[in-house]
C-alpha cells in the first residue's frame, strides 16, 4: 500500500488510498480507507441498533406505563377491525352474488389502499422533510466522508418505520379478515407481509423523492413546506369528498346509487397504481392463482427497489446542494412584525390583567410562528369540519332518525378525544419547554402562578373555540334540537376547562427539563398519565350527561319517538340521570381541572430551576 | 494545505463572504477573528463542506472541497461550534462510530481511542450515556472525535466556549503542538488573549471582508500601535466609524 506523508498531501489523495505521515513528524495520521456502500450500511445499522436498544431498555425502565398503553390499545384496536373487517366480508358474501362480489370487494381494497397510499406518501415526506433538514446529527454527518447517499437511506430508514407502523396496523386485519372469510390457501398468508412491505415502499419512496425535489425549491422560505403539504393534503381530500358525494343524485343505497358510486370510484383501480398491484396480488391468491399473484409480487417488489433507487440516485446527486440551501435558508434573519391577528388577539383579551394578558400574547405569537403546531391543529380540527359538513350528505334524517341521535353524540365524543390528544401534545409540553428558559421569566416581576394560570386561560380560549364551534357545526348539519345543541355546547366547555387544567397542572407537577422536543415530553409518563386522565374524563362527563341527554331528548325510532316513548317506565330514571349529570359534569371537570392545577402551581412555585 | 480562491457566499441579498482569498500552510496555527456575524462560522462551514460558495473555489490539499467533499472530510477533523453528540450512545460507542466510517479496523480503533481518552482524560465518563455529560465533557469528547484519526487539518469553531481552565489550557496546548508537528489548524475565536498567545498568524474578517491577514506584529506595525493589544488593535479595526481614524488610546 502506497504511504503519504503531510508533505505529500499538496497533491490530491485518491480515495481509498492509506495516508501516513513521516517518520519524525508528531501527527501520525492513521490508515483511512474509503468504506465499501456495504461495510458503510452496516456501520449505520450497527449505529441505529444502538440507539434503539438504549430507547428501548430506557423506555422499558422508565415508561413502561406508556408501553403497557400501546401495547394494550393498538391490540384493542386491531382486534376490533380484525372482527369489523370479518363480519363486513361474511356480509358482502352472503348478500351479494359472487361474480358482484369479486367487483365490491375491488372497490373496497382499491379506496382503501389509495387513501392508505397517498397518507403514506405525505407522513413520509414530512417525516424526512423532518429528518434531513431539521435534525442536527445530518450536518455532523456531512462532515464526515460519508455518502450523502447513506444518509439519506439512513433517514429514509426512520421515516419509512414512523409512517408505515400504522398502515400495518390498519392494513393487517382487514386483509387477514378477508383471508379467513375467502378460506384463502396458505400462501395468501405467506405473500401478505411481502406485499405490505413492497408496497408501503413504493409510497414511502415516492415522498422521499418529492421531499427532495420540493426541498430542492422552497426550503429557503421556512414553513412552506409544511404548509404546502398540509395544504395539498386538505385540497385533496377535499376534492376527494366532493367527488364522491357528487355522485349521490340518486336515492341512497339504491342500486343505481351503488352503480355510480362505483364508476366513480373506478379510478382507484387504474393499472398503474400500486395499490391496484398489491389488491390484485392479494385477491389472486385468494383465488389460488399463485402465479398470477407471484407476478403482481414481482411487480411490486421491482417497483419498490426502483423508486427507493430513484431517491438514491436524487440524494447522490443533489443533497449536498440542496443542504447547503437548507443551511442558507435558515441563516436567513426574518423581522418579526406586529401582526394584526396579535393586535386582536391583544384587544380581545382586555378582560385579563396585563401580566397574563402580556403572557398570552407571547404564547399566541409562539404558536402562530411554528407551523407544526398550527398545521397540526389545521389538520386536526380541519378534517373533522370536512367531515361534519358533509355529513348531511348521507341523508341519515330520511332513514332513521335514530342515526341522527347517535351520530351527534359520537360526533361530541370524537371532539372531545381529539381535544384530548391535541392538549397531550401540545398544552402538557409547555411548561417543561418554558423551564428550560425559566431564568428569563423567573428574573420578571411575575408571580409563578400567574404564568401557569396565563397557560390554562391560553389552552381554554384555545380549545373552547374550536371544540365548540366544531360541534355547533354538527348539530346544525344534522339538525339536532336547540336544548340537545346547547346541552353539547355547555358539555364542551366543561370538556374544554378540565382538559385544559389537567394538561397545565400535571405538566406543571410532572416537568421533563431535559427533553427538547414537545413530541418526546408527551409520549413519557406525564403525558401518558394526562392522556388517560383526559380520557376519564371524556368518558364520565359523555356518560353522565351526553347519554341521558340523548336517551332522554333524542329520537330512536325513524317515527321520532323517544326512549321515554318506548318505555315511559324509565321516565323518572333517566330525568334524574340527566339532571344529576348536568349538574355534575361541569362540576367533574372543574375538579379534574382544580386538583392538578393545585398541584401543578405547588410544584412550580417550590421548583429549583 | 488550505486555500481560498475568491469565494463569495451570498444569504438572498446579503453576502456573508465577499471575495475571500487566503491561504493556510503546514504548521500554521491560523486564528479567525471578526465580530458577531461578521462570516467566521460561514467561512468554516464552506470549509468543512457543509455550505457550498456562491463564488469562488476552497481547496484542501490540492482537493476542491465543492467537487470531492468525501476526500477532503478524511484530511479534515471538525470541532463545530455547536458539537453534535449521539445523545442515546456512550462516549465510547460514538467514537467507534467515527473510527469505523473512517475505515479504521478494530484495532486501530481500540488504539485511537484510548489515545485520545488519554489525552482527553475521558475514562471516567466514557461508558457513560452521552446525555448525562456536562458541556466540557462533550466538548472533550467531541475533540477527540476530530483527533481520532489524526487529521492534517484540524477545523475548529469557538473551541474554548464552555471548557475549564484545565481544559482550556489543554487544548491550547494540542492546538500548538498539532501546528508545530506539520498540521493545520483553522481556528475562528473570540478569545482575543487566546488568539494573541497561540496563534501563528491571524485574519480579521467584517462584514465578510476579510481586513487583515498576517501576524500579531504585523498588524501592530500596519496600525502603528507599538505594545497595544490584540483586544485593542482588533476593535480599532473593526469599528467601522473610526477605522484608521482614532488614536487608539482612546480606545481604552
Amino acid at each position: 500500500m502506497q504511504q503519504l506523508s503531510l508533505t505529500q498531501y499538496t497533491e490530491a489523495p485518491s480515495a481509498g488510498r492509506e495516508t501516513r505521515a513521516a517518520a519524525g513528524d508528531l501527527v501520525v495520521t492513521f490508515p483511512q480507507r474509503d468504506l465499501d456502500p456495504w461495510a458503510e450500511g452496516r456501520t449505520f445499522a450497527r449505529l441505529k441498533v444502538r440507539i434503539f436498544r438504549t430507547i428501548l431498555q430506557q423506555t422499558l425502565r422508565d415508561s413502561w406505563l406508556q408501553i403497557v398503553m400501546m401495547t394494550v390499545l393498538s391490540g384493542i384496536l386491531w382486534l376490533v377491525l380484525f372482527f369489523l373487517a370479518i363480519d363486513g366480508f361474511v356480509f358482502l358474501k352472503n348478500t351479494i352474488p359472487a361474480d358482484l362480489l369479486v367487483e365490491v370487494i375491488e372497490v373496497i381494497f382499491g379506496v382503501f389502499f389509495v387513501t392508505l397510499m397517498i397518507m403514506l406518501a405525505f407522513s413520509s415526506a414530512i417525516l424526512l422533510y423532518g429528518g434531513l433538514f431539521r435534525s442536527p446529527d445530518v450536518g455532523f454527518l456531512l462532515t464526515l466522508p460519508v455518502r450523502p447517499e447513506r444518509i439519506f437511506v439512513f433517514k429514509y430508514g426512520d421515516a419509512f418505520f414512523l409512517s408505515s407502523w400504522a398502515f400495518l396496523l390498519l392494513g393487517t386485519p382487514v386483509l387477514l379478515a378477508y383471508g379467513v372469510v375467502m378460506t384463502a390457501p396458505w400462501y395468501y398468508y405467506v405473500l401478505m407481509p411481502v406485499v405490505l412491505v413492497a408496497f408501503t415502499h413504493i409510497p414511502s419512496a415516492v415522498g422521499g423523492v418529492i421531499c427532495l425535489l420540493l426541498a430542492h425549491r422552497i426550503l429557503r422560505r421556512p414553513g412552506l413546506l409544511a404548509t404546502f403539504v398540509a395544504g395539498v393534503g386538505i385540497l385533496g381530500l377535499a376534492w376527494g369528498i366532493w367527488y364522491v358525494r357528487t355522485a349521490f343524485s340518486e336515492q341512497t343505497l339504491a342500486p343505481e346509487w351503488f352503480q355510480q358510486i362505483f364508476a366513480r370510484l373506478r379510478f382507484t383501480q387504474h393499472r398503474l397504481l400500486p395499490s391496484w398491484w398489491l389488491s390484485s396480488a392479494l385477491l389472486e391468491a385468494s383465488r389460488h392463482q399463485l402465479g398470477e399473484s407471484l407476478a403482481f409480487v414481482g411487480v411490486l417488489v421491482a417497483n419498490a427497489f426502483f423508486f427507493r433507487q430513484v431517491g438514491v440516485w436524487i440524494a447522490a446527486g443533489l443533497f449536498r446542494r440542496i443542504f447547503s440551501e437548507a443551511e442558507g435558508g435558515q441563516s436567513r434573519r426574518r423581522r418579526a412584525r406586529l401582526h394584526r391577528l396579535d393586535q386582536v388577539v391583544y384587544t380581545l383579551l382586555g378582560c385579563f390583567p396585563l401580566q397574563t394578558r402580556l403572557l398570552l400574547l407571547k404564547d399566541f405569537r409562539l404558536f402562530r410562528r411554528d407551523p407544526v403546531q398550527w398545521t397540526q391543529f389545521l389538520i386536526f380540527f380541519g378534517l373533522l369540519g370536512l367531515y361534519f359538513l358533509n355529513i348531511r350528505r348521507f341523508s341519515y334524517e330520511t332513514y332513521y332518525q335514530g342515526w341522527v341521535n347517535m351520530v351527534s353524540l359520537l360526533n361530541l365524543a370524537v371532539v372531545a378525544l381529539l381535544l384530548s390528544t391535541f392538549t397531550t401534545r401540545f398544552i402538557f409540553p409547555m411548561i417543561s419547554l418554558e423551564g428550560r428558559n425559566f431564568w428569563i421569566l423567573g428574573l420578571l416581576p411575575l408571580r409563578r402562578q400567574t404564568l401557569l394560570w396565563s397557560k390554562f386561560w391560553f389552552a381554554t380560549v384555545g380549545t373552547v373555540i374550536p371544540c365548540c364551534g366544531l360541534i355547533l357545526l354538527s348539530d346544525s348539519m344534522l339538525g339536532v334540537s336547540p336544548l340537545i345543541t346547547a346541552m353539547h355546547q355547555l358539555l364542551c366547555v366543561s370538556l374544554s376547562v378540565g382538559l385544559s387544567g389537567l394538561a397545565v397542572g400535571l405538566g406543571a407537577k410532572i416537568p421533563n427539563f431535559r427533553e427538547p422536543s414537545p413530541a418526546k415530553i408527551a409520549a413519557g409518563f406525564g403525558g401518558t398519565l394526562n392522556l388517560i386522565l383526559s380520557t376519564v374524563l371524556i368518558v364520565v362527563v359523555i356518560v353522565a350527561a351526553g347519554l341521558p341527554t340523548h336517551l332522554l331528548l333524542g329520537s330512536w325510532t325513524p317515527g321520532g319517538s323517544t326512549i321515554v316513548d318506548l318505555y315511559p317506565q324509565l321516565e323518572p330514571t333517566l330525568r334524574w340521570w340527566w339532571l344529576l349529570g348536568t349538574l355534575a359534569s361541569p362540576a367533574v371537570a372543574c375538579l379534574f381541572a382544580a386538583v392538578p392545577m393545585r398541584l401543578g402551581i405547588r410544584a412550580f412555585c417550590r421548583m429549583e430551576f | 494545505m488550505i486555500k481560498f480562491v475568491n469565494v463569495t457566499r451570498r444569504f438572498g441579498r446579503t453576502v456573508a463572504v465577499n471575495d475571500l482569498s487566503l491561504s493556510v500552510n503546514r504548521g500554521e496555527l491560523f486564528a479567525f477573528l471578526g465580530p458577531n456575524g461578521a462570516g467566521k462560522t460561514t467561512t468554516i462551514k464552506m470549509l468543512v463542506g457543509l455550505l457550498r460558495p456562491s463564488g469562488g473555489q476552497i481547496q484542501v490539499a490540492g482537493l476542491d472541497v465543492a467537487t470531492h467533499p468525501r476526500q477532503c472530510a478524511q484530511l479534515l477533523g471538525y470541532v463545530p461550534d455547536q458539537p453534535f453528540l449521539y445523545e442515546k450512545l456512550s462516549g465510547r460507542e460514538f467514537l467507534e462510530f467515527i473510527a469505523q466510517i473512517r475505515g479504521m479496523t478494530r484495532e486501530e480503533t481500540d488504539k485511537a481511542i484510548s489515545e485520545q481518552a488519554d489525552r482527553f482524560e475521558l475514562h471516567g465518563f466514557l461508558d457513560d450515556l452521552v446525555e448525562t455529560y456536562s458541556h466540557g465533557m462533550r466538548q472533550r469528547t467531541v475533540f477527540a472525535a476530530a483527533l481520532l484519526h489524526h487529521p492534517p487539518v484540524l477545523v475548529v469553531d469557538e473551541p474554548m466556549v464552555g471548557l475549564d481552565p484545565k481544559s482550556t489550557r489543554l487544548v491550547k496546548d494540542l492546538l500548538r503542538e498539532w501546528a508545530r508537528s506539520g498540521g493545520v489548524v483553522f481556528m475562528s475565536i473570540h478569545t482575543l488573549s487566546v488568539a494573541e498567545e497561540i496563534a501563528t498568524r491571524i485574519g480579521i474578517i467584517h462584514r465578510g471582508q476579510l481586513l487583515f491577514n498576517g501576524t500579531v506584529d504585523e498588524l501592530r506595525e500596519q496600525l502603528a500601535a507599538q505594545d497595544e493589544s490584540l483586544e485593542n488593535m482588533f476593535l480599532q479595526l473593526t469599528l467601522e466609524e473610526k477605522r484608521a481614524q482614532v488614536p487608539t488610546s482612546t480606545l481604552e
